[in-house]
């Protein structure tokens, strides 16, 4: 169906943005903001826990923009790496850098699995806690209502947090890391407690914002079939190191369930269960 | 919490308006049948009078101001004591939930005094104060302390980690955290504790006037034994309940106004 809509839009319009959204085509004025993304360039990173070594020696670089799916086992450093990256761990040995930029706090965003709403908090001002140092400016109201609008819960704003839906829990957790522009952007398995067609959406979403936004994506996921759907390079992670670096060239936006994403998919889950093997 | 709290009824249960009466049919039932029992000599009136007679001692007394007198010490006995108390209790519960410092130097000793029932010390207390309203003010703060430094204590450690994180994360300074987080987070919890002192205070309360004290419901109450006016004994203890659960409604009220985020406390 995706396919139909695309031949069947003026060929004006695709003209320079071959991977058009035909969702985010409706009432979207605003050019996407590219190239606000930020590098980054890990080295020799390492981390334990006690006697356990989680991550022995990561370089990585990803270019400003991109879309980086981490996937392993369980266990396997992942969501260390993503905490290390966002700056809740602190680092053994090796290097996190964000470019040549200097960093602000607000630049560097993390969602998690749970959508971590403060429940005597509404809506709309969990979304302003988002804000950061900016929570007390003039248009806070403004800037929560207008990331509210991105994840289409404008007319949730006044509501507690308790009568949401656990997908609707986790859009608020979305504009709230979403409403300081972030320029990357963590996500440690914001979908793995969604059901699957809660998840599905979400992940149209997800990758709405961030073609709109052109922050640098790293999400940490178990689920291979997304990854495939929604990175530009999947990485595997095996015994703290980066066993496998996968592009996936596949264009925009992409069919769940094609072919090409199928091989992929069998080609990345066939290194984890060779990993898996090992053990 | 009572057990209509807890269990929830199905959404389309509602009885308007009575609402608010239904709670009243018990106890009103108990002294109509209270009242039968009397007139018909089931019940020998110096066993326990009429609810007749105990509301004509309530007049008279009333009327002589002894009643309103007699109250108006006990309330502000109890209000003062729990101020006290509770104060003092948040405080610590506070501290030694914010700072593993102050737990460790205050809590150990602050457990083994919880352990002695604090009505135990009442013949000290009379050494100490005599029967001087800060005997009374003693006992009722020590009595309420405890539940409300223990339950804000729980409160606050038990504050969902994630969220804290989550507030770290954005930016929140240390008191932000704590108005935007931490306390918020406990309140359900001081407020079970709050609960549980009110109705300490009044135990406490009504103990110390009955062993020492000149003013107050219960002194009123043991001068009427050495009279042998059953109907006033009946009247005070009356009046307890009536006072324990004005409190605990007011309690509730601040309740609903500061947890209407809770799913507990929402309006279908």
């Amino acid at each position: 169906m995706q396919t139909a809509l695309r031949t069947a839009l003026p060929e004006t319009e695709l003209a320079g943005r071959a991977n058009f959204a035909p969702h985010a085509r409706v009432a979207r004025e605003e050019r996407p903001v590219q190239g606000s993304g930020l590098p980054l360039t890990i080295r020799g990173l390492r981390k334990s826990f006690g006697d356990n070594e989680v991550l022995r020696g990561i370089d990585l670089h990803i270019p400003a923009g991109q879309f980086v799916a981490i996937v392993g086992k369980s266990g396997c450093g992942k969501s260390t790496l993503l905490r290390l990256i966002a700056g809740l761990e602190k680092i053994d040995s090796g290097s996190i850098s964000f470019g040549d930029a200097a960093v602000q706090p607000e630049d560097i965003r993390v969602m998690f699995q749970e959508p971590r709403l403060l429940p005597w908090a509404r809506v709309l001002s969990n979304v302003e806690v988002g804000l950061g140092r900016d929570r007390a400016s003039k248009d806070a109201h403004a800037r929560a209502e207008q990331a509210l609008t991105e994840v289409g819960l404008t007319d949730k704003r006044d509501q507690w947090p308790s009568v949401l839906s656990g997908g609707q829990k986790q859009r608020v957790a979305l504009a709230r890391a979403l409403v300081s522009r972030p320029r990357v952007l963590a996500f440690d398995e914001p979908l793995g407690a969604l059901d699957a067609l809660t998840r599905i959406s979400m992940q149209r979403l997800l990758e709405r914002v961030w073609r709109d936004q052109g922050f640098t994506a790293i999400l940490v996921t178990h689920d291979v079939a997304e990854a495939v759907a929604l990175a530009d390079r999947v990485l595997v992670i095996d015994e703290g190191r980066i066993a496998h670096d996968v592009v996936v060239n596949a264009g925009r936006p992409r069919e769940r369930g094609s072919a090409e994403l199928a091989s992929l998919e069998a080609s990345i889950l066939s290194h984890l269960l060779s990993a898996e093997d090992r053990t | 919490m009572s057990l209509i709290d807890s269990v929830s009824l199905p959404r389309n249960f509602r009885l308007p308006r009575v609402d608010g009466l239904v709670q009243w049919i018990v106890p009103l039932a108990i002294v109509a049948i209270w009242q039968i029992a009397c007139v018909t000599g089931f019940v020998p009136v110096r066993v326990l009078p009429a609810p007749s007679d105990v509301a004509l001692a309530g007049w008279k007394l009333l009327l002589s101001g002894e009643l309103v007198r007699n109250i108006w010490v006990s309330f502000w006995r109890a209000s003062i004591g729990f101020l006290i108390g509770g104060s003092i209790g948040f405080a610590f519960g506070l501290a030694n939930g914010l700072s593993r410092l102050s737990a460790k130097l205050t809590d150990t000793t602050l457990q083994m005094v919880r352990n002695v029932p604090h009505l135990a010390l009442i013949p000290l207390v009379i050494l100490w104060f005599g029967i001087d309203e800060s005997a009374k003010l003693f006992l009722v703060a020590l009595g309420v302390f405890f539940p409300i430094y223990l339950n804000t204590l729980h409160g606050i450690r038990t504050v969902d980690p994630q969220l804290i994180e989550m507030g770290r994360i954005y930016g929140m300074t240390d008191s932000e955290l704590f108005r935007r987080v931490i306390f918020p987070g406990a309140l359900p919890s001081i407020f079970v504790g709050i609960r549980f002192a009110l109705g300490i205070m009044w135990l406490t309360l009504i103990v110390a006037e009955t062993i020492a004290a000149s003013s107050g419901l219960g002194y009123m109450a043991m001068q009427a034994r050495e009279f042998m006016l059953i109907d006033v004994v009946v009247l005070s203890i009356l009046i307890y309940a009536l006072l324990g659960k004005l409190a605990d409604s007011a309690s509730r009220v601040l309740e609903r106004l500061t947890l209407s985020w809770h799913p507990a406390f929402q309006k279908r």
